[in-house]
């Protein structure tokens, strides 16, 4: 793992912060990352410093789950193929997937992928690969199918460990 | 206090952004991705008892590649769909919820007669 050898701006900005305050000072612009309302809640400690916060983040593939499949139902429902629409139907899913997502306020990040496909007897395969840390990253599909078409939706979680 | 450290973990650098140089370009990526897919499917007919296994193995051939063009301080998920060309319609997308000024993705779609590949490459930034 290199380590970058040139002082970042905000060491040599402050040096009068010692480490310790320095290293809350950047965890505290990462959450910033998040709008207000999303904030997650951390009490800031010395532990908070020392060791990774939020150790028992794990993934929770279930609810996820749960979600896509309601807002695949919600948009797809009884509807039929239909190659005018389907442009609307895959940005709707994934926007409504991935706006149900943030609201659990977990300070993970999204990926979501979605694809519809006419039901004519070819076949489909997709496989991914991830690079991440897998004791709090985590990935759920999601597929669901009707007379005319088939859905796919893939999930990918990627934490934010301050 | 002393130096917070993360004992094994990648040293705390203290950058919030990637370097201009480590960053996840689209275009680079895309051009990987692009290599691999001609290198790797030029020939390729659609065998549906092969195609897990090709799917599988091209979606490890990209992260590896993608790991050693140096992307050191991202997490990066690699999403490949290969599907039988029979002329029929497939629409796909996808939406993200990161930090826009680090993160970024890049795609790239391979058609030959028998058979569609797209590739999706996702990279976050590992604070």
């Amino acid at each position: 793992m290199t380590m970058e050898t040139s002082l970042s701006d905000t060491r040599v900005a402050k040096p009068w912060l010692t480490i310790w305050q320095q290293d809350v000072t950047h965890r505290k612009h990462v959450l910033n990352l998040f709008p207000s309302s999303l904030r997650p809640e951390i009490f800031w400690t010395s532990s908070n410093v020392t060791s990774k916060t939020i150790l028992n983040m794990i993934f929770n593939a279930d609810e996820a789950h749960n979600i896509v499949k309601e807002c695949i139902e919600s948009v797809l429902g009884k509807a039929d193929y239909n190659h005018n629409k389907v442009n609307q139907w895959t940005a709707a899913i994934v926007e409504q997937s991935l706006t149900h997502l943030v609201k659990l306020g977990k300070t993970y990040k999204y990926i979501v992928t979605c694809a519809v496909m006419q039901r004519s007897g070819a076949g489909l395969h997709t496989a991914s690969s991830c690079f991440w840390d897998t004791t709090t990253d985590g990935t759920c599909t999601v597929r669901w199918e009707n007379r005319t078409m088939n859905c796919i939706v893939n999930v990918f979680a990627v934490a934010i460990i301050l | 206090m002393g130096d917070p450290g993360r004992g094994d973990g990648p040293g705390n650098t203290y950058s919030l952004r990637a370097s201009a140089r480590h960053r996840f370009k689209s275009s680079t990526v895309k051009e990987c991705i692009r290599a691999i897919l001609k290198e790797k499917l030029a020939d390729v007919q659609y065998i549906p008892n092969d195609m897990p296994q090709l799917t599988m193995s091209l979606s490890e051939a990209i992260k590896d590649r993608l790991k050693e063009v140096g992307f050191d301080r991202y997490k990066m998920v690699v999403q490949v769909v290969i599907g039988e060309q029979r002329g029929e319609g497939v629409n796909m997308a996808a939406r993200c919820f990161w930090d826009a000024d680090n993160d970024s993705c890049a795609h790239d779609v391979f058609m030959n007669d028998s058979l569609f590949c797209i590739v999706a490459a996702f990279g976050c930034f590992y604070y």
